[in-house]
């Protein structure tokens, strides 16, 4: 059965980017939102493996997806792709529950390294 | 000279600056010891001719601080980064840094803060898009003499469009905060626009 995957991120190029760095032949089905809000409505009305989620962003950021989906626990494997790199971000996005962070701009390669880390692959 | 940015381009563009953004507010942020807030950039096109009237309606009438500095890329590309800081903030930029009172004047600091941002950002722009850039040495105007007017209007004269990015790092704890402003001429814009058409094609 395929691993829903769900991609957040404002930036339509961001979005893309995620897409095509999923490894080749990963037997998923790929949903893309737009912002913190569309992906909470999404997670509460679909099953969802593995989420790719962007920082900043309008309406609910990213930091906004992570506390709600830690009350609510929407989704176990949140992986944080961000251009905001910042030392104090990255902890309290662990601490939020993210199981990892990609410095923007993601590649095939960092992708790759993260999901084999964590067994995902 | 007619330009626009498709929507695509614009994204684009967008999340470039986003990223290059992010590296320089972690460099700033690693500087300071302290955590700098980013929000969503807001870019535009705009006349460069309307730029000292954007200027006094944003600032309005509040003294400012401008550093000024010219970029050179490969394939056409360069402009000119304007770094606005409201000049009320300089004891907080002063403490930020942890200087005393009397040491190290303000333009000093200034400067610090402004080749921290400006080079942190543009080297990451130029990274994200396979170039390279090299710079003129910054230059500091104060508004509270008339070179600031003189400036914009010298830099409205020589630039025919400035695509405008209105990127605001404001810092934790300190009601400091500065914008950037980038002024690119036509052509430039256009050899940016290929740029992006480029890595849109990729994707």
């Amino acid at each position: 059965m395929s691993i829903p995957v769900l991609i957040c991120d404002d930036s339509a190029l961001a979005r893309k980017q995620v897409k095509k760095s999923l490894p080749q032949g990963w037997d998923i089905d790929v949903s893309m939102v737009t912002n913190g809000r569309e992906a909470i409505d999404y997670l509460r009305a679909n099953r969802v493996g593995i989420m790719f989620l962007d920082l900043t962003m309008p309406e609910i950021d990213g930091i906004g997806v992570l506390e709600i989906n830690k009350a609510e626990k929407l989704v176990d494997f949140v992986v944080v792709v961000s251009a905001d790199i910042q030392p104090d971000m990255k902890k309290k996005v662990e601490s939020l529950g993210a199981l990892a962070f990609i410095n923007k701009p993601v590649s095939t390669d960092k992708l790759n390294n993260i999901l084999k880390d964590y067994g995902l692959l | 000279m007619n330009i626009t940015l498709s929507e695509d381009q614009r994204d684009c563009l967008q999340e470039l600056i986003n990223v290059a953004m992010g590296q320089a507010s972690d460099k700033l942020a690693r500087y300071l010891e302290t955590f700098v807030h980013l929000d969503v950039p807001y870019i535009e096109l705009v006349g460069s001719d309307t730029l000292p009237l954007l200027f006094a309606q944003k600032y309005n009438g509040s003294s400012v601080s401008v550093v000024s500095q010219g970029f050179y890329g490969n394939d056409g590309i360069r402009g000119e980064s304007l770094l606005v800081y409201r000049r009320d903030n300089a004891k907080e930029v002063a403490s930020l840094l942890g200087y005393e009172p009397e040491e190290a004047n303000e333009n000093e600091q200034l400067a610090d803060i402004s080749s921290i941002l400006t080079t942190t950002f543009l080297n990451g722009l130029a990274e994200l898009i396979s170039n390279q850039m090299s710079y003129s040495a910054p230059r500091l105007i104060s508004s509270l003499n008339t070179s600031l007017d003189s400036h914009l209007e010298q830099l409205s004269f020589n630039w025919e469009l400035a695509l405008k990015v209105d990127i605001s790092y404001q810092v934790t704890d300190y009601s400091f905060n500065c914008d950037m402003i980038l002024l690119i001429p036509g052509e430039a814009i256009q050899n940016i626009q290929s740029v992006l058409d480029r890595i849109l094609e990729e994707y």
